[in-house]
């Protein structure tokens, strides 16, 4: 969209949304985001209307009367803009037998294909699942050249480790140092993501990670009382419940995993040994 | 909280503009598409690919529910491509809660409308790893063989003499077992002919 355009009359067609995305573009009308401060006015006729705001993956039942709304739209700007994820590429109902694809590929291919631009070109990309109301102001924004595109494709090369990049896209493999082995970070990892979930679960575990280093550091003999030591005292700086009962479980985790390398460990070795290379 | 932030630590700062600008008299509507502004700390946004970090496991693209990660082979070329494409993806958030090495990160960006599809999608090639033996290239990535050697305790990787049998298809293992039985035992079994792989005995 070069030229910048003004106050542009919006249809607004549902080719089988679930009504996330609908609702999403009626929370755009509302007095908080107020679309129509820049000149964005939703009329019930695709006879007046400049742009067409499309939601939902374009089911077969659609599909003419979205087809019918297109072609009632004057014929000069003519602008489709595609609301949310199923809009944008079939979303999760990609593969869904209600769906209108005339995509001729089949398997893994049919995959990148889906969505009302089946039938008509679209102008702008919206993605979201919904997209919330300031993503659809910025993508009407971008159409109003109020702002500019942010994203860009990526293409990345991952290098084998030990090889060091010579062009701008490849990346050297590295693995972070920490103090605990490997194994240990990735088993309480995957145990805390049940107790206090993805999104603070890094945290919690670095900080776990330190006070386990710290307490084999400074009392090497019993680390399991200085360790049940330091936790007791993070308990009194922090004040969040959920973190403090996921650092008491990761450290029965940990002292019942390193139970399990250390005794179980003699007892499998003892029980078989060394069969090198069968 | 050390490294990364917690919950309540990131909500602390996140700026909101009705506080930084207007502290008192905060208008109704949102100033939003002529400022910048910042969605909070726990918004699913997209995730990113870490390049650094992954290995090529696959284990997002089982999780993915919309299918917005694929794994293709290039067999002949011997690579292995990671796609993500952000027009597909409904912000779950599985693949960062299943990823082994922390490579899919989460983030908070919003503004990603574009009239450009090609724009949506990131790509990350992998190298698979070869077997000398077979002249075959392998299901998996080297990085892959790299963090598997990372985490098995050196115990086991000589218990099962790995360092020579991990770069290995799976014909090559079996063979070499056979072969090795046979050294050991001295042809105590002789229902185990060997068969090179030419197609002589």
């Amino acid at each position: 969209m070069g030229r910048r355009l003004k106050s542009v009359w919006v249809y607004h067609v549902d080719a089988g949304s679930c009504n996330g995305c609908d609702i999403e573009v009626l929370d755009v009308l509302s007095p908080y985001y107020d679309l129509e401060r820049l000149g964005v006015k939703v009329v019930p006729n695709p006879r007046h209307a400049d742009a067409l705001f499309i939601t939902g993956p374009l089911t077969r039942q659609t599909r003419i009367a979205l087809k019918k709304a297109y072609e009632a739209m004057p014929p000069k700007p003519r602008i489709v803009v595609a609301v949310g994820t199923c809009a944008s590429s079939g979303g999760i109902f990609y593969n869904s037998y209600a769906l209108y694809n005339t995509s001729p590929q089949r398997g893994r291919d049919r995959l990148r294909s889906g969505g009302p631009e089946m039938i008509v070109p679209i102008d702008m990309y919206i993605p979201g699942c919904p997209p919330s109301p300031e993503e659809i102001l910025y993508g009407v924004a971008q159409l109003l050249g109020i702002k500019e595109k942010k994203m860009k494709g990526e293409y990345w090369i991952a290098l084998p480790p030990k090889e060091t990049p010579s062009k701008e896209n490849e990346v050297e493999f590295r693995i972070p140092d920490r103090p605990i082995p490997l194994r240990y970070w990735l088993t309480l990892r995957e145990e805390l993501r049940r107790v206090i979930g993805y999104y603070d679960r890094e945290a919690v575990l670095n900080d776990f990670i330190e006070l386990v280093d710290r307490a084999f550091k400074e009392s090497p003999e019993n680390p399991r009382e200085k360790l049940h030591d330091l936790v007791t005292g993070y308990f009194l700086k922090e004040k969040d419940s959920r973190v403090k009962v996921a650092m008491r479980f990761l450290e029965n985790e940990f002292w019942r995993l390193y139970d399990e390398y250390h005794s179980l460990g003699e007892a499998l070795r003892k029980k078989y040994p060394v069969t090198a290379g069968v | 909280m050390a490294e990364s932030l917690s919950y309540t630590e990131k909500l602390k700062k996140w700026n909101r503009f009705e506080v930084e600008k207007f502290s008192k008299k905060a208008p109704v509507t949102t100033p939003y598409p002529f400022i910048d502004i910042e969605k909070p700390p726990e918004y699913r946004g997209i995730p990113h690919i870490n390049p650094e970090k992954c290995i090529g496991c696959g284990a997002c693209v089982n999780a993915c529910p919309p299918d917005a990660l694929i794994l293709e082979w290039d067999k002949k070329r011997g690579v292995k491509r990671l796609t993500f494409n952000a027009a597909r993806c409904i912000r779950c958030h599985r693949c960062v809660e299943v990823c082994p090495t922390g490579a899919m990160e989460p983030t908070n960006i919003f503004e990603i409308a574009t009239d450009n599809k090609e724009d949506l999608v990131e790509v990350v090639e992998h190298k698979l790893a070869y077997c000398e033996e077979c002249g075959e290239y392998l299901d998996f990535t080297e990085r892959q063989i790299e963090y598997v050697k990372a985490i098995l305790p050196k115990e086991i990787i000589d218990m099962y003499a790995l360092e020579d049998r991990i770069g290995l298809t799976q014909e090559a293992k079996m063979r070499k077992t056979v072969e090795k039985l046979r050294e050991t035992e001295g042809n105590a079994y002789p229902a185990f002919i060997l068969v090179k792989k030419g197609g002589e005995e």
